[in-house]
């Protein structure tokens, strides 16, 4: 079990970027604490993808500085597994800097066992559901020795029950090897099951247009009242909450 | 998880399905069968003159001549060599150019126009410099193989690289592939079924060029074949050689076919 | 999945291997036919050097091939390999290339080469005679004069076949552009006239045959008629050879001119010794050299100055060749065997060959 996630963390200081004319981001500070688990939700189109290239290094912004410690990995939406490589190679590749074989070998094995894929070892992403391909991606991330998961909108390509037992899935993966994570969603409920903290993401030019703590044990359910307490708040930052007033000029236009 | 087996097993079985069907595996015989029926029936008939279509039967006994005679495997082996090599030689140094290509825009845009031109160039329009530089034998037929297959490789590599998704190449910058192992370990990988596609063209450019190769500057092959028939006034026997340059090209497109089943490229063809 | 792909690439590999091993044949140890100076063990026993010849599936070169047979049959210090070609542009390349350095090619086209730079020289003839104006044979052409405006199909432009035609236009008082000239490979020539894409041609034997014998071409003009002791292809020897190893050419001009004479009068015995070296039909060949004894002439095969001053003056003119070569510097006539006796091929010895390659 590893625990150099305690000294690792990413800090944005004042980042813009734009592509041509089109600002995508304007003057963002961000620290994400080592062992944080941070949701960042917003509109899409709204310049999540760009912050998480910026985060992971993918792309150096216009201005403003970043500061990284530690090997940060990315879970995509989708297709983020190379498709000409077997789960086991797949999950592997976050593996290849461990020198000792046969510690390489104990520690694919227990990875395997820990997303539940036994007997698919040698299957090739095009062969395995939505699912198993996430939990794989999941895998392969936290594999070896990373210290900062990116999840771009992980779960979003998957049926809404899959979703939530994807949920589940990555708070026990996370309990059982702690990492520091940036997830980036649209879902305000996969957020707050999820987040410690959430930052709700204004549209372009993206900056933070409110940040929430919460502070409730996970896994959490989303009936909980913690999570409902903070649904309402972003839904109400996003101008989506339904007021009482509005629910009263409904009644009456009906 | 039991969904998710579920799920998993609803969909293996369209890579297992098998055409089983006798219908299937028949029918392409059928049709083979009718078209010989339908030429002994125009030669026997006379419905073309005899010297402008040779009888099925002559074409046997020409068969049995030049196999006889060694002239047929000879020369069955001596068209097989020159493409083999000419296909290699082509992919060897058209495979690493496409993919270094795709990868530098703006070597792509500088070189794009060169590239397409010699693509239109017919591998014949080569033909006499095919011999005025390599005079005769086995080079000409080789250069011009190499001239027919290099530039569509190429293309089609470096076009293939220059569509694989950005998302691998985020995942390969995660896990530290740089230079030469993001090549081989991503790049390759990623268009390795688009290249088996292309080779398969290439292959069939190839075998389509040798016999026009071989009726200059050759003194063997089934180009030649076919040539010297021509010159010798023999059509039976350029029907002979004509059968046998059909069936070794389906026979090695067969075989090009296997590549498509090594299990790490079977995810190309199965979207 | 690692076994799928090893194997893979080692079966690729095998494949290439087995293809050259057979390509190359290296246990026939036998080394490239084009050299000269291979102290080579003929089939008969008491052969020095060996040779390559090129030829071409026609009847202007069939000494050459009766030149092969005879060195492995008879006493002869040069073992002569006939190599076939299937188009004169090949022939010159490896002349250029000095793949081979003898061979048999149309007369103009030597003269373009040497004028070109190519050392080459003019040693022998192929025969005399041997080419036809072929028309279809219900066609109402009687005379050169009916040709007008119709189309003639000829081998080349480097063809003593167009130098003639133009002669002949002259003498009959027509302009060169009366007459339609296209330029057929002479396979194609006999279908293009039964098809009625062309109104007549002018080539070499056996083109002219297989048209008759297929039933739809009447001949109009033998090229004697023409031009008595045409000439259509020569015997072309690289200087290079001659210069190091003059007693190969003399036995090779010995060689092609007692074929010659041999042919002359065994001319059955002669297209059924060819037949399988030009790999065409005995019947055709048989019929050109049998049916008419003036059709083509294996005699007086000596390159004389007055005939190619002839074709040269003719070349000149039409534009085809660029500038005067002298005749001394073409032709080289001294390995000419003052002394001629037929070769001495027998009938038994040819029935015996032809099983072999059957």
């Amino acid at each position: 079990m590893k625990d150099n996630q305690l000294n690792s963390g990413i800090s944005l200081n004042n980042v813009s970027h734009s592509f041509g004319e089109l600002s995508v981001l304007e003057n963002l500070n961000l620290t994400v604490k080592p062992g944080e688990f941070v949701v960042l939700v917003g509109p899409s189109g709204c310049g999540k993808t760009t912050l998480l290239n910026i985060l992971s290094g993918y792309l150096k912004p216009r201005s403003g500085s970043v500061k990284r410690a530690g090997i940060i990995r990315t879970v995509y939406q989708h297709d983020g597994l190379f498709p000409w490589l077997t789960v086991n190679e797949n999950i592997s590749m976050g593996l290849r800097f461990i020198e000792n074989k046969a510690q390489q070998e104990n520690e694919l094995r227990e990875l395997i066992e820990l997303i539940h894929l036994q007997g698919f070892e040698n299957h090739y992403p095009h062969q395995l559901s939505g699912g198993m391909r996430q939990r794989v991606e999941l895998a392969r991330v936290i594999g070896g020795d990373s210290d900062i998961l990116l999840m771009d909108e992980p779960f979003s390509a998957l049926d809404y029950q899959t979703r939530l037992r994807m949920r589940q899935e990555l708070v026990r993966l996370l309990e059982k090897r702690p990492r520091t994570v940036v997830f980036v969603t649209h879902d305000i409920e996969e957020a707050v099951q999820l987040a410690d903290r959430v930052l709700v993401l204004s549209d372009r030019p993206t900056h933070i247009s409110r940040e929430l703590q919460i502070n409730s044990a996970r896994p959490r359910n989303p009936t909980d009242d913690e999570v409902i307490e903070a649904t309402k708040a972003i839904l109400y930052e996003f101008g989506l909450e339904v007021t009482e007033k509005d629910k009263k000029k409904h009644i009456l236009d009906q | 998880m039991s969904k998710t087996d579920q799920q998993l097993q609803s969909s293996t079985p369209n890579s297992l399905k098998k055409h089983t069907d006798i219908k299937g595996i028949i029918s392409p015989f059928i049709v083979l069968f009718s078209m010989l029926i339908l030429w002994w029936f125009v030669c026997t008939f006379n419905i073309f003159p005899s010297y402008a279509l040779p009888s099925p039967e002559d074409v046997l006994k020409s068969f049995k001549e030049e196999i006889v005679a060694g002239r047929l495997v000879n020369d069955i082996i001596a068209s097989l060599w020159r493409v083999v090599i000419g296909f290699f030689l082509s992919a060897g140094l058209a495979i690493p150019v496409g993919l270094w290509l795709g990868q530098h825009a703006a070597s792509r845009r500088a070189f794009l126009p060169m590239l397409n031109f010699f693509r239109f160039l017919s591998p014949l329009a080569w033909i006499p410099f095919a011999i005025l530089w390599f005079h005769i034998g086995d080079k000409p037929a080789i250069f011009l193989i190499f001239m027919a297959a290099f530039f569509p490789l190429v293309l089609a590599v470096m076009s293939a690289v220059a569509t694989i998704p950005t998302i691998y190449f985020r995942v390969a910058h995660d896990y530290n592939y740089k230079g030469f192992a993001l090549i081989t370990k991503v790049t390759f990988p990623a268009v390795l079924p688009q290249i088996i596609t292309a080779l398969r063209v290439i292959y069939g450019i190839a075998w389509v060029v040798i016999v026009a190769a071989e009726m200059v500057g050759c003194q063997d092959g089934l180009g030649y074949g076919i040539w010297e028939a021509r010159n010798g006034l023999r059509l039976d026997s350029a029907v002979c050689y004509m059968i046998v340059i059909g069936l070794i090209g389906m026979g090695i497109d067969r075989i090009l076919i296997q590549f498509t089943k090594l299990p790490n490229v079977r995810w190309g063809y199965e979207r | 999945m690692k076994l799928t792909k090893t194997t893979f690439f080692l079966g690729i590999a095998l494949f290439i291997i087995v293809l050259g091993v057979l390509r190359f044949k290296p246990w026939n140890n036998l080394t490239s036919m084009a050299t000269k100076d291979v102290i080579h063990q003929g089939p008969n026993g008491l052969a020095h050097h060996e040779l390559a010849i090129g030829f071409l599936p026609v009847t202007c070169h069939l000494t050459c091939p009766v030149t092969d047979f005879a060195s492995k049959t008879t006493h002869s210090n040069t073992n002569f390999d006939s190599r076939l070609f299937t188009d004169f542009p090949t022939v010159a390349s490896a002349l250029e290339a000095k793949q081979i350095q003898a061979t048999f090619m149309i007369a103009p086209l030597a003269m373009k080469l040497r004028e070109q730079g190519v050392p080459v020289k003019i040693c022998y003839l192929g025969h005399r005679d041997g080419s036809e104006i072929i028309v279809g044979k219900n066609s109402s052409i009687r005379s050169l004069a009916d040709l007008k405006g119709k189309k003639l199909a000829l081998p080349s432009l480097f063809s003593n076949q167009n130098f003639v035609i133009h002669k002949l236009m002259q003498d009959y008082g027509m302009k060169p552009n009366d007459i339609t000239f296209v330029i057929l490979p002479p396979p194609d020539m006999p279908t293009s006239l039964a098809s009625g894409a062309i109104d007549a041609y002018f080539v070499g034997e056996p083109f002219c045959a297989k048209a008759e014998l297929d039933g739809y071409g009447r001949v109009l003009y033998y090229a004697r008629d023409i031009w008595p002791n045409f000439i259509s292809c020569v015997l072309v020897v690289h200087e290079d050879l001659i210069k190091s190893n003059p007693e190969v050419v003399r036995d090779l001009v010995r060689g092609i001119a007692q074929s010659g004479l041999w042919a002359e009068t065994h001319r059955a015995e002669a297209a059924k010794l060819v037949a399988p070296y030009y790999r065409q039909n005995e019947k055709v060949l048989n019929y050109v050299l049998t049916s008419n004894p003036e059709r083509v002439k294996y005699v007086n095969l000596s390159a004389t100055d007055e005939d190619f001053q002839q074709i040269e003056d003719m070349g000149l003119k039409l534009g085809y060749l660029k500038k005067r070569t002298p005749m001394s510097e073409l032709l080289d006539r001294s390995f000419e065997p003052k002394d001629l006796t037929p070769a001495a091929i027998t009938t038994a010895e040819i029935t015996d060959h032809n099983k072999h390659n059957r």
